[in-house]
């Protein structure tokens, strides 16, 4: 296990210790949870996480001084969840839960975001492609526009999000001013920053937007708090990961309908194929940072560039395999350093990829030049930063 | 029309005013004692030939930075007749009589008068300037500038700002006390949008309280724009000259693009902190102590050019993040800037927002310079997420514009 230290910035100025508690309204949920759960209080273990400070939390009991590496959180969040909508090709899925701490990356580094007492919920949008099924794990650069009775609310760009119930989705918390109806507008962009490839070449270049409606209600506060699920404390903290959900079980609420002509069972897994299910020569799967990393090297295939074959690179959590995206990868090879490319494709799903000609008993480096840069829900937030490089070897 | 019953101060209630516009708005603002009186009257033969040179007549700051004038407007104008000699004098007199009325000064007005594609396509001319299109992946439907003519109205003084307005349209004979000899009312419209802004130390929490705007606690006092940082440092604007178109039926001019952005501060100061927020405006080399809670500590230059700039590919992929300046510096010639930026804070609509109003050459200037912001080449950072400033801000509205040079700002490219 690493000894690297996660540095861990509190944001400035935490909302929680300044701002009136309000206990009602649509602001009030942070508190509501606060009542109804232990707050957490001091921080006791690691210290200095001055955050913590204000005693509210996210209003539930957490798991203190988590290991470096992905761990079983305290509870299991309940969702509300909509029925999915579509956008030309994509299919979105809008869901909620209370507003959540969770953890931005920039580099090597995150940062803890607590929720402010402003804060309503936490809006996540789950997305994938209506013609394969597939799972869209990049950052498309989505906007949610919030509006009730035609007035902005807010407009914003969600944060490309991890959880281990959820997987890949866009998300983030968002106050709003009062209990109400509210219209969503959901915006995805054109993939651009990533390579499409197979049956993905030349699709995912337009702007798509969907519509969908949300109630905001008491009742619905309560169900979000009361519906945590909680763990035994002895399996809190512990090396692990609550299961992904699947289709057929995600609908732990009573979500609006929004009448899209699709149900909840059109989802696919959040999770990516089991290593067996790859193609090519295995060249193993090599661990770095609690990450597991499937690696294939595909001889004559379509997706090389030029002289060579193609070294496919999978990284995926341990436990749920769920995608890792936004992470810079490369080979060092002893000829020279190959860039490996976040890429797209129709058959293999997202990946990391590069040409390059290797020979029995070639060995390489795998090296991770930045850690997936997704923001992470609780028990991600210490695991996929210190990601030290691997040795891959081609068998003679 | 009396000022409303309340403890503002005069200087607080003023500036307001110009986002609110009109007769009104004026009215309340001149009859406030010491609004729009000492006002600089002017000579239009002392003024340049460029329009947009305004470097000359503008304070600089401690460091030496230019410093842009406090209230701003942006007028969008249609064409109500068909353009011919008469219509021609009468815009030129129009502009004229307000260069008598106010000084070439921050205490006086700068404006510049520039026109759009659809303006020369409604005069039969050939338009040098392009239409204006979405220039990046995340834009989506925006908004397209189609009116006809813009007029650009820069003022320390907000009363300045709205009387200019109000003459120009007919609304106020005698501005600053000299009789408008014509105005623009036979010839022009009022167009939407309306657009409103302000840049200066403390007028971004100023205005964002008398206006009951909500924006966070994070924001600097004295910050003088609305993220919170100095921007328009010396070194990275270019040079009046570098902006001047040179050769052509508008040599002398120079081209306008105006992108409306919003902006979401929720996120860029509730989430982030003050070093992740340095990392993303300018790239993760700085430090806090470089920079300062407002970029005081930047004098002239944000550092980037060359070396940090160079490295933005490289900071891409191996550190994840890349800064907004470090990218934008890569567009330059010769170590040189493209853009004259002359962007101002805005809450029109009450929501937070920036009119980004550049100065360059060519319009193909700010495309190069704006694609180099998006980064779209760059791997190792998302279409928004790290990727410099693109997480927070919301292209709105575009619009491209020929800005001719003073003798040419009447009616450009008609036979008149």
């Amino acid at each position: 296990m690493s000894e690297h230290d996660t540095p861990r910035r509190g944001r400035t100025g935490t909302a929680c210790s300044r701002r009136a508690f309000v206990a009602t309204g649509a602001a009030g949920l942070a508190a509501v949870a606060g009542c109804l759960g232990d707050s957490g209080g001091d921080s006791g273990g690691d210290g200095g996480d001055e955050s913590r400070d204000g005693g509210l939390p996210d209003g539930v009991p957490y798991v203190e001084d988590p290991p470096e590496a992905v761990y079983v959180p305290s509870h299991r969040d309940p969702f509300l969840m909509q029925s999915p909508v579509t956008a030309g090709d994509y299919a979105l899925l809008p869901h909620f839960s209370y507003p959540h701490r969770f953890w931005l990356v920039d580099g090597g580094e995150t940062e803890e975001v607590l929720p402010t007492l402003d804060d309503s919920l936490h809006l996540m949008v789950a997305f994938w492609d209506r013609q394969t099924g597939e799972l869209l794990p990049v950052d498309a650069g989505a906007t949610l526009s919030v509006s009730r009775d035609g007035d902005p609310v807010e407009t914003v760009a969600p944060w490309p999000m991890l959880s281990q119930t959820m997987g890949f989705h866009f998300g983030d918390n968002i106050p709003l001013p009062d209990d109400g109806t509210y219209t969503v507008d959901v915006t995805v962009n054109p993939i651009e920053a990533v390579r499409k490839t197979g049956g993905f070449a030349g699709r995912f270049e337009e702007t798509r937007t969907a519509t969908f409606e949300f109630e905001w209600t008491d009742d619905r506060r309560r169900t979000l708090v009361e519906d945590i699920e909680y763990l035994e404390e002895d399996q809190r903290g512990k090396p692990g990961a609550l299961e992904p959900m699947h289709h057929g079980e995600m609908a732990t609420g009573n979500g609006d309908t929004n009448g899209g002509g699709m149900d909840m069972s059109d989802m696919p897994s959040p999770s990516l194929r089991p290593a067996a299910a790859y193609p090519g020569t295995d060249l193993g799967v090599h661990e770095s940072g609690d990450v597991a990393f499937v690696v294939r090297y595909l001889e004559d295939s379509r997706l090389a560039t030029g002289d060579g074959g193609y070294l496919f690179v999978s990284p995926r959590t341990p436990y749920n395999r769920l995608p890792l995206p936004e992470m810079s990868l490369s080979l060092s090879l002893p000829d020279g350093v190959v860039q490996l490319g976040q890429t797209l494709d129709d058959e293999l799903g997202m990946h990391y990829g590069g040409t390059v000609a290797l020979s029995a008993g070639t060995q390489f480096d795998l090296v991770v030049d930045g850690p997936p840069q997704v923001a992470r829900h609780r028990g991600y937030e210490t695991a996929f930063l210190d990601m030290p490089p691997m040795t891959v070897e081609v068998d003679q | 029309m009396g000022l409303p019953d309340s403890e503002m101060p005069r200087r607080q209630y003023l500036r307001g005013l110009v986002a609110t516009g009109g007769a009104a708005a004026l009215a309340a603002c001149l009859e406030v004692p010491g609004s729009g009186t000492d006002v600089p009257q002017g000579d239009p033969g002392s003024r340049p030939a460029r329009q947009h040179a305004w470097n000359d007549a503008l304070p600089t700051d401690e460091d030496g930075n230019v410093r842009r004038p406090n209230h701003h407007a942006l007028l969008a104008l249609d064409l109500t007749t068909e353009p011919d000699r008469a219509a021609s004098e009468r815009v030129e007199s129009a502009f004229r009589s307000l260069e008598r009325a106010y000084a070439h000064d921050v205490a006086g007005l700068l404006f510049t008068v520039s026109y759009t594609p659809a303006y020369f396509e409604t005069v039969g001319a050939e338009s040098p300037v392009p239409d204006p299109e979405p220039l990046t992946s995340v834009e989506g439907e925006i908004a397209l500038d189609g009116f006809h003519a813009l007029v650009h109205l820069a003022s320390d003084d907000p009363a300045v700002v709205l009387e200019a307005e109000q003459a120009l349209l007919g609304g106020a004979s005698e501005p600053n006390g000299v009789q408008m000899a014509a105005d623009l009312a036979a010839v022009f419209e009022r167009a939407d949008p309306r657009r409103t802004g302000f840049v200066g130390s403390g007028l971004p929490v100023e205005q964002a309280e008398e206006r009951g705007v909500d924006l966070p606690d994070e924001l600097p006092d004295e910050a003088p724009f609305l993220m919170g940082f100095r921007s328009g440092l010396r070194e990275s604007q270019a040079p009046e000259e570098r902006v001047t178109i040179q050769q052509g039926p508008y040599a002398g001019g120079t081209t306008t693009h105006v992108e409306s952005l919003s902006l979401n501060l929720r996120q860029w100061f509730e989430q982030n902190d003050q070093q992740l927020r340095i990392a993303e405006i300018l790239s993760p080399h700085h430090a806090e102590d470089d920079v300062g809670e407002t970029g005081e500590e930047l004098g002239t230059s944000t550092g980037v050019f060359p070396d940090i700039a160079d490295r933005t590919a490289a900071d891409a992929s191996t550190r994840g993040i890349v800064g907004h300046a470090q990218k934008t510096a890569r567009a330059r010639e010769d170590g040189t800037p493209l853009l004259l930026r002359r962007d101002i804070n805005t809450l029109d609509g009450d929501r937070p927002g920036v009119h980004f109003l550049a100065h360059q050459r060519e319009i193909a200037d700010y495309v190069r310079a704006r694609q180099a912001m998006a980064g779209e080449d760059l791997d190792g950072v998302g279409q928004r997420l790290n990727n410099g400033l693109l997480q927070y801000i919301f292209v709105r509205r575009r619009g491209n514009f020929v800005t001719p040079p003073r003798d040419l700002r009447a009616l450009p490219g008609t036979d008149a």
